[in-house]
């Protein structure tokens, strides 16, 4: 009985603990919503850390397709995200035209980017190290980056 | 028969602990504002625009000038390359900015160009260690005594150090970046306002990351 105990205790030890590793990052949030009659509503939580993670397992030659365009931005990106770490949360973009607006924002580590139209809202967030580490990766693997 | 149960509160409390601090590393990130500490001496470029449009369109823009330093460099597009934007003599229409720079540079303060004609009043002084610029554009006369109505105004002023720095790269080049430190270097400071019937348009420099 005990020994059931121990093995279920480990296990749920484990399971938390990898829960932990997993969300260590925080989540990437997207969420969409159309506001039309049948419009998409999509909602997507999943755990930064994971994203990097599975970069891992995508071959090696995917990496080399990327156009010109993102091997120009990747350097851009790589800066930027490792620089706004640095600055507190800020709102660098704040655009209102009528019923729309948007707005680019750092919260908390997360890049953000609100949408909110007549049409449709899109929420995005995404944590910065995060994308420094997916660009990282695509950087390494790209040729001539 | 202490034993098991000693045994059970090494990774019970591993557990609990493990508990206790998922929801909080997962919502760490929402929770608590950037554990970055952005330091007293940022300098932060302001841009505000506000149309007075029916739609009452507002663009706000703050940007570290430490990270436009640091981004500049990196964008290689057209004619920006490594911070440094380069132009060509049909740019300037035969105009030598070198030159023109050198005198502004070396001249007491004062009023250099004043044009004053029914289109447009153009001033362009040194003042306080400013390069002062002001426009003011007249649309035609709609008033009873038949005089110009004073439409659009543009105000710039900039340190006549971010104007050296500016210039410093070459003769047909313009280095921002080098700029761009320069004006980081600088205090609060205006650098340009345009107030037009339709919008106001304002660009300053300060410490704080938010407009006001």
């Amino acid at each position: 009985m005990i020994l059931v105990a121990k093995l279920a205790l480990g296990m749920a030890s484990t399971i938390v603990l990898a829960g932990v590793y997993t969300f260590r990052e925080g989540v990437i949030r997207v969420d969409v919503d159309e506001h039309r009659e049948g419009g998409s509503h999509v909602h997507v939580w999943v755990p930064a850390a994971a994203v990097p993670m599975a970069l891992h397992f995508v071959p090696k030659q995917n990496f080399q397709r990327l156009p010109k365009e993102a091997n120009d931005c990747l350097p851009l990106l790589q800066i930027v995200t490792a620089e706004l770490r640095k600055y507190p949360d800020t709102t660098f973009v704040d655009v209102e035209d009528g019923d729309e607006h948007v707005k680019v924002a750092t919260v908390g580590g997360k890049i953000q980017i609100d949408v909110v139209s007549l049409e449709e809202n899109v929420h995005v967030a995404v944590p910065l190290s995060t994308v420094n580490d997916v660009v990282h990766q695509l950087a390494d693997n790209a040729p001539g980056i | 028969m202490q034993a098991p149960s000693f045994r059970f509160t090494g990774p019970a409390l591993l557990s609990v602990t493990a508990l206790l601090t998922s929801p909080a590393a997962i919502f760490a990130q929402a929770a608590t504002p950037s554990t970055s500490s952005s330091s007293g001496s940022d300098r932060w470029l302001h841009v505000r625009v506000i149309s007075t449009e029916s739609k009452g369109e507002t663009v706000r823009v703050n940007v570290p000038l430490e990270l436009a330093e640091k981004v500049l460099p990196a964008i290689n597009h057209d004619r920006l390359h490594n911070g440094k934007v380069k132009f060509n003599d049909s740019d300037m229409n035969g105009f030598d900015l070198k030159i023109i720079l050198d005198a502004l540079r070396s001249s007491k303060d004062g009023e250099f160009v004043t044009v004053q004609s029914t289109e447009n009043d153009v001033r362009v002084a040194k003042q306080n260690g400013y390069m002062l610029v002001h426009v003011t554009e007249k649309h035609a006369p709609s008033s009873k005594d038949g005089k110009p109505v004073e439409r659009n105004q543009v105000d710039v002023k900039v340190p006549m150090k971010v104007v050296d720095a500016l210039f410093s790269a070459g003769k047909d080049e313009l280095d921002i970046t080098a700029a761009l430190r320069a004006l980081s270097a600088h205090g609060d400071t205006e650098l340009v306002t345009v107030k037009s019937d339709d919008n106001t348009v304002r660009v300053w420099l300060d410490s704080k990351n938010i407009s006001d």
